[in-house]
């Protein structure tokens, strides 16, 4: 066929169409770097005890690189906005796909639920510093949460500029603070101690790592963009491996500054004392109020734009799953008006609202119990996904026929398996330390209990589905396009020649 | 009367709040279904506006990837083009009388590398909205209406009441009594299940209705079915994708 004249279908369709930086923003957004380094990072340190923090994010920076090589080489060829469960219905079997959908349902509201905890108690702390005004954590948190709530079901998110310039409004601060902490050690002595590679044998290095990758939980996010993208081969590629490059240097980095600023012998117990206060306190005698202040709003709108971002994520989970019939067919429908996914938007906020009062009424401390406990709890099962996803990338390449060398479809995604499920193993070997508190707690247990509950379930459903309902089994994992079943490659406008 | 025959009367009943002025098109001999006076992206843009204000009663994306499907079903109405799993595929070069369809299936003839139906209801959505607009504006039956700051933007509003309200009308009737669609009504009720546009048909009507809406449209021809198992999965995607911009 001719491709002589000039394709003007491409051309219009390619209006619009988002490049690297648009992408990145979208995802590094989602991971909030100042929530990640002024609350992740130091709660880290308060609650396990590790001094380990900084090293485990290169670590886990590093195995995430890793997994990314499959799981965005899988991606040119699946499109699906609900890409783990996708990947791993696509790699290791419906049954498998439909358990990762709902292991990831009960992770990404627990990172969503969890950041209420961190906005609601910073947010409170914050007026109250500022103008004096008393207010609970739970009150902050529930007018946090009633505008995500509305902004949900009304379909909007922040856009693409907004997000850009806060976040490398986030990154400047961030940087600025790492400067002027590593200018001022402790002892007057600059000390690479937190990042000692040796860090990774030590006790707790599993509480610490998946602390880790709390921080990280949102850059997995670049795959659902593929079909939107320039060019879905190089674009999300690289725009994944930039996410991951940013954020984990920048966390590595604040992390080890602030134990320069502490000395860090001192970083566990200052993180004890100063709780997400830390990284300011340390500061603040070198930088004007007015900075500090802009500071601490940008901690906020960081957490705001992460909990919006997830909540998105949730209500987007539940809608291709009742596109799917896998939930019910309920869960598929939208907001006349705005097209959200209302539905999903609306549990998604009812589930949130009902943990917060919860909380509110036990009593419980907001940033440990809430914030720390069940965000890494997402991060957790974010961990079982990634795991399990890496296994399915080469599950996924060995069943069909493809193109694509040993390191993209085995090599790499069978070394992050491994590393994975290392982290993973060590992570409910050290669950105790990683809540802090005792070995025989049964905490230790329920948290990590609930993902296997859920997957279970997920599992048992398949199978009920394959008996009572082939069709619905057969459309697993295909999302909206469950009507149609995918459609891809021969079409020369997601692949351009 | 219980039951309208396929390519039969629509709703006598009905007939007092019909439009006054028949929509004026030579009515053509189409072998298989009624000679329908009415075109299917007008009606379909009818069904997702307001028929006094003109407001939208559905989503952006939505409402013009439905008016998309609605101009690619017109060509398949003039059995100019067909659908054939995921692909459109041109059937009768020869152009049609009226200049929106020919348009489209100019491009359609012009572009023959791109084949997926998906393609074309995504390339179709960029532009539908103000080319059924201005078709249906030309015929007399929009006016528009400046509004918003500096009065910028257009807005179209029904001319005639009645006439928008018709479609609507007759759907939610014969849905709700049960009544066979006709061939032209049930691809504009496809284009209304398949955008999520369906409750505005049957507000408040029992659970049977909504089953009879989707058995009527799951009777469809196999190249309409095809056609809306496309969009139903172009207006999930472009729920699941959605940004703010």
């Amino acid at each position: 066929m001719s491709h002589s004249k000039p394709d003007t279908v491409s051309a219009v369709l390619a209006r619009g169409r988002l490049g690297i930086p648009s992408v990145v923003f979208f995802v590094i957004a989602a991971a909030a770097p100042l929530t990640v380094v002024a609350g992740g990072a130091t709660t880290g340190y308060a609650v396990t005890g590790v001094t380990g923090i900084p090293v485990s994010y290169l670590l886990v920076a590093a195995v995430l690189a890793l997994f990314a090589v499959g799981y965005v080489a899988m991606s040119r060829r699946i499109v699906n906005a609900g890409a783990f469960y996708t990947y791993v219905a696509r790699g290791l079997g419906r049954p498998a796909g439909v358990g990762a959908a709902m292991v990831a349902l009960v992770a990404y509201n627990a990172m969503q639920i969890g950041l209420y905890g961190g906005a609601g108690a910073v947010t409170a702390q914050f007026l109250n510093d500022r103008y004096g005004w008393q207010l609970t954590w739970w009150a902050c948190a529930l007018a946090v949460w009633a505008v995500v709530a509305v902004l949900g079901v009304a379909r909007i998110d922040l856009n693409g500029r907004v997000l850009a310039v806060v976040l490398v409004a986030e990154c400047v601060v961030a940087l600025t603070f790492d400067a002027i902490m590593v200018t001022h050690p402790a002892d007057g002595t600059v000390s690479f101690d937190t990042l000692a590679p040796s860090h990774v044998f030590a006790a707790g290095i599993g509480a610490a790592l998946v602390t880790a990758i709390t921080g990280f939980v949102g850059f997995e996010g670049t795959v659902v963009f593929s079909e939107e993208t320039k060019d879905p081969r190089r674009t999300i590629a690289r725009a994944t491996y930039i996410a991951v490059a940013v954020t984990g240097l920048l966390y590595g980095l604040s992390a080890w500054a602030m134990s320069v600023a502490t000395g860090p012998d001192r970083i566990v117990e200052a993180a004890r004392a100063d709780g997400t206060d830390l990284i300011f306190n340390l500061v603040s005698p070198y930088l004007a109020d007015s900075v500090i202040t802009v500071a601490r709003v940008l901690f906020i709108t960081s957490l705001f734009a992460a909990l919006l971002s997830f909540h998105h994520t949730v209500a987007r989970y539940l809608f291709a799953l009742g596109r799917e019939r896998v939930l019910p067919a309920v869960f598929g429908r939208t907001s006349r008006r705005t097209g959200a996914p209302k539905v999903g938007s609306l549990v998604q906020s009812g589930l949130a609202f009902a943990v917060l009062v919860g909380y509110a009424l036990a009593g419980a401390d907001p940033i440990v119990h809430l914030f720390f406990w069940i965000t890494v709890t997402g991060g957790l099962g974010v961990l079982i996904l990634m795991t399990v996803t890496s296994a399915a990338v080469i599950g996924f390449f060995a069943r069909i026929t493809h193109a694509e060398g040993s390191w993209r479809s085995r090599i790499a995604p069978g070394i992050a398996t491994v590393a994975l499920g290392g982290i993973l193993t060590v992570t409910l070997r050290e669950f105790a330390t990683l809540l802090g508190v005792e070995p025989d707690s049964p905490l230790r247990w329920a948290f990590p209990a609930a993902y296997a509950a859920a997957a279970l379930a997920g599992i048992a459903w398949a199978l009920v589905l394959r008996t009572t309902n082939p069709d619905v089994y057969a459309a697993v994992g295909l999302g909206a396009d469950s009507d149609t079943g995918p459609l891809r490659a021969p079409d020369a406008v997601r692949q351009p020649a | 009367m219980n039951t309208t025959p396929p390519g039969g009367d629509y709703a006598p009943h009905l007939h007092e709040h019909r439009a006054p002025v028949e929509p004026a098109r030579p009515v053509r001999a189409v072998a298989s279904a009624a000679a329908a006076p009415m075109r299917l992206a007008d009606e379909f843009f009818y069904l997702a506006h307001d028929d006094q204000s003109g407001r939208s009663r559905l989503f952006e994306s939505a409402t013009a990837h439905g008016l998309a499907a609605a101009l690619l079903a017109e060509l398949c109405w003039e059995r100019r083009i067909t659908f054939e799993g995921r692909h459109v595929r041109v059937t009768d070069p020869s152009p049609p009388k009226d200049w929106l369809q020919h348009l489209v299936l100019d491009r359609l003839v012009a572009e023959p590398r791109h084949t997926a139906t998906r393609t074309w209801l995504a390339f179709l959505a960029t532009t539908a909205y103000e080319q059924v607009a201005d078709r249906m504006w030309q015929r007399g039956m929009l006016r528009q209406q400046q509004v918003g700051r500096l009065r910028r933007r257009i807005i179209y509003i029904p001319t005639d009441m009645n006439t928008a309200a018709w479609s609507w009308a007759r759907l939610s009737y014969q849905l709700r009594n049960y009544q066979r669609l006709n061939a032209f009504d049930v691809a504009l009720a496809g284009l209304a299940l398949h955008t999520q546009l369906d409750p505005i048909l049957l507000d408040g009507a029992p659970l049977a209705a909504r089953a009879f809406l989707r058995e009527q449209v799951e009777q469809a021809p196999v190249p309409l079915r095809d056609l809306l198992a496309d969009l139903g999965a172009v207006v999930g995607g472009a729920v699941l994708s959605h940004r703010t911009t």
